[in-house]
């Protein structure tokens, strides 16, 4: 249960600034500490900041034996995944773990990622504090938007992200991503002149009575109520921040520019063509919004866990085909339920392309990344919590080193997600519960 | 939809105002009413048994937003943008308002929301009747003027009085915008917009003080108890009178509340209490994600979402407001209302003598005996929200029966069965809905489940995804016979009948009525809640007299961990 | 109001008529009062009406055209001018030797453009006694077909459209009727309508516009309350055989709004009809038409074609009631098609006239598209359209 959380530990130090005359103009979004050893912007000498995109797509690779029989830089990448085969040797291919289940019922398309996005499994609907939170927390906490997260399928509990403070609900319309991102509050850093918005000014130095209010307010109140009012304010908190951000002149970012503003509302899809398209709209927002560092988090789902998308003139949707489909007797595989994987990774492709499309000094932004694909079951007709695939694409600054299939048959699969944390910086040296606890990450992933 | 419109509290207030300037206390949430000193409410509140974990504050919902926003300035201000989903928990997004955090994305949400509305009521067209005052300049501060407006809504916006040093906040901010902006109105406008984002109107709080007839005991603060009655019967702010009586303490006698409850169900805006509950059990926030196919279903136009819920919410209203209806009956009366859309998806004759090129109206119906519909359960409001986009689901159907309408729930499905049973639509051996379950349920691990779901949910397949009555399915004659909880029966109108008869049913409307208001599910065993139910049937389980004996029970405005009750109680 | 406070026994659903003949006799008191004592009245609205082409046999109506890669379908004196810019005489018209705007007086438009006529030799429609010189041949039933309107337009641009498209400017004129101004209404009464026999066709305007599915097509199920006006009432005699509707040649007629056809005004008319899955309709309307009021509907609105060359191609083939006068023919041998889609229409006191039905008249169920329907007739010319 969400009233649950019972510790505070990422309260900020709150400054008042009533009289509006704090705030300054300077260049702070890249002093922040970053655990980076990344190369710098060759005319500022700034690091160039490291990136996490999660993308989510559901049911999984199929019942068949997709898993290369080999493991290292020499394996054959699976025809499943031909879509990204151009990317072969700048992409881990993560196969055979599984997530145990302790005891706990499989809430299938549920129970899987609770335990590899949040390293626990209850039995209940608990789910917080995903890794792409704890890595946007660790790397993207003092940019404009510490993560942003939409789903290609118009459903806005189509998600997996979540703070301590409970799940975000992901954006469903690129038309209202873009509005947030690149509206009236975004700052181009290439301009050549900047001043500081007086109306934005004001309403960042009004929301501090907010804060002066706080103590009246919080001593009043049941416990309870006071642990859950710290959620309101470091909400608030990130609203003051981000109009912070908007009065500080921006560091140039030469790779920066503003997208092509997408009219697509967000009405709801049924179609997994549909989907599709809106979701190269959605690669494309987060790419720019990335470049621009807007965020250094972008979570993209391409549908439910129980994907509702269809084929046109066909009643049934990919989730129904997972359970309804026979195997076909000579393909030896689900021909349907392929036919919208192939979909699915001919998007993932599309949206690396789109990130390697955009060049950061000597390496484009895909290089800066990790494009971190997972999926909610290992063997979707069973909707089995074994057998994993996951998929990283870049190296992320060159954390991680590419090019390698990582059998680990048997092994929990928060190992993979608690790798990737350690690779973006996040201090942690374990993570998970009880079978899923672990202490190391994938041997042979971290460069 | 009440067709009245709302003038605004905050442009008739001048009667109110001075009562709540004058009740204000130096430094409390609620400032207890009457001469309550502030402090022990702080202490009693501090030690309330079992609140150090759980949160009892109730997160506005977006219907209650839009209300509130129209009865503080009038319906003339728009809310225009979205708002974060939120969650239902336990089957009710009342529940869910109870543990629902604001995250960052929300906040952001909720101020976009107040920048708009805020700038709406300073605009050209508003200014003149909700400021109140005529500043000595547009374009600076004038404290005099800004404290007018604020003293008058600052009580509205977070229902209760404000202290002068609250006041004199609100002043300060606008002044130094003001002065910034070089815009009276532009400090008003943002520094209201800041108090459409506190915490304070967000949330509604259970402020309890020490009961000065009970020595010993406590009991919630007038306030919280006007707010708390408001929400539940109005879905919306405290009006003036209840204001009035929470000041003059009147709302903390048994007559004063029964006067007060009295007054709010007899009116007319008891409608929009009706229809916020009703929507929030029947679950129709999931309305926003759902989609048809038109290749499959032409005849589900994109206004039938919206008639759907709407068609619903009138047949409810009309039975319990109008016709003083059973509850039970919801699930068998044959009158309902229709527009031409419902009824063409419905295939049934509505004649609509409106002219040419008018919008269509809602009509009175009655479908004829022997026909397919009756009942809530035969509308698209719940054929089409529990149907995935291209074909039926008897056990989503099923499961969303069970756990909205008898408060029952229906275990997860198991990890790791084998479909091997499970053919493809195609196959002619099974190309009914029902075939196809039926293959599904030899599976054993799964028949234990589908046994609770299916056989609820085969009884309507007579009527497809969209809603749309059928009698085949792929060219077979499609069978609608069903069964629930032992008793057989056939298609909606069998169900409706078995739904009627089931005592879970009234049992389930009675709990979530309570987890409306308060925001959790009632402890059983506690004599107040028997007494409840025994009202709800003996008045025949009218859903008027249930929300008052709600409304009238100390255990409504009880220490909600009195009962216990915070956890899930599994029904 | 309410329709079940009308209908004593008011399961009017249309699984009903699917399932049990009893129930829907039941109602025949109720309906129309010319009916006989024991009949059911399905309901309809026309959800698709314009000319009838035949553009699969392109090739073979048009060869002119099917050879100009400009697909320009004037007469090829025309022609060559219209490339250079240079439109000729064709959009000069003298009164008393004054210049006058052609379209208003295309009588007197100096030179006729000599617009291609069709030389094919099937066309959609009814044999309607004309000479034989002027014969088609209907490939659906192979009959002798008069259709000299389809002769002359056939050739024109706006004219190469195959159901479920429309000619051009009928698609334009159409689309903004059925949003805007009443639909027309289609009564069939008979005893059994799951059989053959005699029935009685009725039609109407209905009080208010159409309304559209999801698809954007007209909608099924709806219900319309019929315009009391007898100027569009149209009583008729026919019956159905082998499943399919014909009428006893009658005259009709029923107003309509422009920018569609202001109205339809058919002598001689003849019908066939036949269900499709649904309980649609789908059939032909031929007989004579006023050609001037043709022209007009045509030229009322912009084409991309030339009106001039219309107004004289139907002046040419006009081939019936020749003016007393003058002696020239004031009409012209014509076929539209229609669809109906089922709907439940009411008399403007409520009562309920005609219900919705999916089954098919006769008991029978047609295919609905064209091709299949082409399928099982005499091949044509095996070519496909040019477009």
């Amino acid at each position: 249960m969400k009233s649950k959380i019972k510790v505070w530990t990422r309260r900020r130090v709150l400054r008042g600034m009533l009289a509006g005359s704090a705030i300054t103009v300077g260049l702070p979004i890249l002093d922040c500490v970053l655990n980076d050893n990344g190369t710098a912007f060759a005319d500022t000498g700034a690091l160039i900041p490291t990136r996490f995109v999660s993308w989510f797509w559901g049911l999984g690779i199929g019942e068949q034996e997709w898993w290369p029989k080999t493991a290292g830089a020499d394996y054959e990448l699976p025809w499943e995944l031909g879509a990204i085969k151009p990317f072969k040797k700048r992409l881990n291919l993560f196969s055979g773990s599984q997530v145990f289940l302790d005891g706990n019922t499989n809430r299938t398309h549920f129970t899987g990622i609770q335990g590899h996005m949040t390293g626990k499994v209850t039995s209940s609907d608990d789910y917080f504090n995903s890794m792409d939170a704890i890595i946007a927390d660790t790397i993207s906490a003092r940019t404009r938007f510490r993560s942003l997260v939409a789903t290609c399928d118009g459903d806005s509990k189509s998600t997996w992200t979540a703070f301590a403070s409970g799940k975000v609900p992901a954006e469903v319309s690129p038309a209202a991503l873009y509005a947030r991102i690149f509206g009236p509050g975004f700052t181009d850093p290439n301009a050549a002149t900047f001043v500081p918005d007086p109306a934005v000014m004001v309403k960042r130095s009004v929301l501090s009575t907010i804060n002066e209010d706080r103590a009246d307010l919080l001593k009043n109140l049941p416990a309870g109520d006071r642990a859950r009012l710290d959620y309101y304010f470091t909400a608030l908190r990130s609203l003051e921040q981000r109009l912070d951000i908007e009065l500080q002149k921006p560091p140039p970012l030469p790779a920066c520019s503003k997208p092509e503003q997408p009219k697509d509302d967000g009405h709801s899809i049924f179609l997994a063509t549909d989907a599709m398209v809106r979701h190269d709209l959605f690669c494309a927002l987060m790419t720019h919004a990335l470049a621009c560092d807007q965020t250094r988090v972008a979570n993209l789902n391409v549908s439910q866990s129980q994907s509702a998308l269809r084929q046109a003139g066909d009643p049934t949707t990919h989730h129904s085909y997972t359970h309804e489909e026979p195997i076909d007797a000579k393909l030896g595989y689900q021909v349907q339920c392929s036919w919208f994987q192939q979909r699915y990774f001919q998007g993932l492709y599309n949206y690396a392309a789109m990130l390697d499309a955009v060049k950061e000094g000597d390496r484009s932004l895909l290089d800066r990344s990790i494009l971190y694909a997972y999926t909610d079951h290992g063997a979707p007709r069973l909707h089995s919590v074994r057998n994993y695939p996951f998929i990283t694409i870049g190296d992320g600054n060159g954390r991680i080193r590419t090019g390698m299939h990582f059998p680990t048959p048997g092994d929990t699969a928060i190992r993979v997600p608690f790798t990737i944390m350690q690779a973006m910086g996040v201090p942690i040296s374990s993570w998970g519960t009880n079978s899923n606890h672990v202490t190391s990450p994938v041997s042979g992933v971290l460069a | 939809m009440r067709a009245e419109c709302r003038r605004g509290l905050a442009t008739v207030i001048a009667g109110i105002l001075p009562i709540l300037a004058a009740a204000a206390s130096p430094s409390a949430l609620a400032a207890p009413a009457g001469a309550a000193p502030a402090g022990a409410a702080a202490a009693s509140a501090r030690g309330t048994a079992n609140s150090e974990e759980m949160s009892t504050a109730l997160l506005m919902s977006p219907s209650q937003y839009r209300l509130t926003i129209a009865d503080v300035f009038g319906d003339s201000i728009k809310v225009n943008g979205r708002f974060e989903p939120d969650q239902r928990e336990q089957g009710l997004l009342a529940i869910g308002a109870r543990t629902d955090n604001i995250s960052d994305n929300s906040l952001e949400s909720y101020a976009d929301l107040a920048s708009d509305i805020a700038a709406q009521v300073v605009d050209a067209r508003h200014r003149e009747e909700l400021i109140g005052c005529q500043p000595r300049s547009e374009n600076g501060r004038d404290d005099d003027c800004a404290r007018v407006f604020f003293a008058r809504v600052g009580p509205l916006l977070y229902r209760q009085p404000l202290t002068v040093d609250q006041v004199q906040a609100q002043v300060t901010a606008a002044g130094i915008a003001a002065d910034k902006l070089h815009d009276f109105y532009g400090g008003i406008s943002d520094t209201l917009a800041e108090m459409l984002i506190s915490p304070r109107f967000l949330f509604r709080y259970k402020i309890m003080e020490p009961d000065p007839q009970h020595p010993g005991r406590e009991r919630m603060n007038a306030y919280a108890k006007a707010t708390e009655l408001s929400y539940f019967l109005w879905n919306t702010t405290p009006d003036e009178k209840l204001l009035q009586a929470a000041a003059s303490g009147e709302i903390q006698t048994r007559a004063g509340l029964e006067r007060q409850v009295d007054r709010l169900i007899s009116s007319e805006r008891i409608q929009d209490g009706i229809r916020a509950f009703f929507a929030d059990m029947l679950g129709f926030a999931d309305f926003a994600a759902v989609s048809k196919d038109p290749s499959f279903f032409p005849l589900f136009v994109p206004s039938i979402k919206d008639e759907a819920q709407e068609q619903t919410l009138r047949t409810i209203v009309d039975h319990i407001v109008n016709r003083h209806g059973d509850y039970r009956d919801l699930f068998t009366t044959p009158h309902t209302f229709l527009t031409d859309d419902l009824a063409t998806l419905y295939d049934v004759p509505l004649v609509d003598m409106s002219d040419n090129g008018q919008p269509q109206p809602w009509l009175a119906y009655t479908y004829p005996p022997g026909d397919s519909h009756a009942g809530i359960l035969s509308e698209a409001s719940f054929t089409t929200l529990w149907s995935p986009s291209g074909r039926t689901s008897p056990t989503v159907r099923g499961k969303a029966l069970r756990e909205n309408i008898l408060c029952e729930k229906v275990p997860p499905p198991p990890g790791n069965v084998s479909f091997k049973f499970v053919e493809d639509t195609g196959n002619p051996q099974y190309r009914t809905t029902r075939a196809r379950l039926m293959a599904h349920r030899t599976e054993p691990l799964c028949a234990g489940c589908h046994k609770l779901t299916d056989p609820i949910g085969l009884a309507l397949e007579d009527f497809d995804a969209a809603g749309e009555y059928r009698t085949t399915e792929n060219g077979v004659p499609i069978d609608a016979s069903g069964e629930l909880n032992g008793k057989q029966f056939v298609g909606a109108i069998g169900l409706g009948e078995a739904v009627h008869d089931d005592p879970a049913a009234t049992n389930c409307v009675a709990q979530k009525a309570f987890a409306f208001e308060t925001g959790y599910i009632p402890p059983r065993d506690d004599p107040r809640w028997r007494e409840i139910q025994q009202r709800f049937a003996g008045s025949h389980y009218q859903v008027l007299e249930l929300l008052r004996a709600i409304a009238l029970s100390d255990l409504s405005y009880a220490a909600p961990a009195e009962g216990g009750a915070l956890a899930a109680a599994n029904h | 109001m309410k329709l079940n406070q009308i209908l004593p026994h008011g399961n009017v659903r249309r699984h009903i008529f699917k399932t049990t003949v009893a129930a829907a006799i039941v109602f025949a008191p109720l309906m129309l009062a010319p009916s006989p004592a024991s009949a059911e009245t399905r309901g309809y609205v026309i959800s698709w009406f314009a000319t009838a082409t035949n553009n699969p046999d392109f090739v073979q109506n048009c060869p002119k055209a099917a050879g100009d890669l400009h697909r320009l379908k004037f007469g090829a004196a025309a022609n060559g001018q219209l490339q250079n810019g240079n439109t000729g005489d064709r959009d000069h018209a003298l009164v008393n030797g004054k210049p006058v705007p052609p379209l208003d007086y295309p009588d007197a438009v100096v030179k006729d453009p000599n617009q291609e006529t069709v030389v094919g030799k099937y066309a959609y429609g009814f044999d309607l006694g004309g000479p034989a010189a002027n014969k088609f041949i209907d490939p659906e039933t192979h009959e002798k077909v008069d259709d000299q309107l389809w002769r002359a337009i056939g050739c024109a641009n706006n004219f190469q459209q195959t159901p479920p498209s429309m000619p051009y400017t009928e698609g334009l004129g159409w689309n903004a009727l059925i949003d805007s101004a009443p639909g027309w209404a289609m009564q069939i009464t008979g005893t059994d309508l799951s059989k053959d026999g005699p029935v009685t066709v009725t039609l109407d305007r209905t009080m208010r516009h159409l309304d559209r599915d999801a698809l954007g097509a007209v909608r099924s199920n709806d219900s319309y309350v019929l315009d009391p006006d007898p100027r569009s009432h149209n009583v008729l005699s026919g019956e159905i055989r082998d499943g399919v509707l014909t009428i006893k040649p009658a005259y009709i007629y029923i107003e309509s709004t422009m920018p569609f056809y202001s109205q339809i005004d058919l002598k001689d008319a003849h019908m066939r009809i036949r269900s499709a899955a649904g309980g649609k309709l789908l059939g032909y309307w031929g007989g004579y038409t006023d050609w001037h009021k043709w022209a007009y509907m045509y030229s009322s609105r912009p084409a991309n074609s030339d009106p001039v060359g219309y107004y004289r191609a139907l002046e040419k083939l006009a081939d019936a009631d020749p003016d007393p006068v003058t002696g020239r023919n004031r009409l012209i041998s014509t076929t539209w098609r229609m669809e109906a889609v089922p709907a439940f229409l009411a008399a403007a006191d409520g009562k309920i006239l005609a219900v919705a039905s999916s089954a098919g008249l006769g008991g029978r169920v047609h295919a609905l598209d064209v091709a299949e329907n082409r399928a099982s007739s005499e091949p044509s010319t095996g070519t496909k359209s040019a477009q």
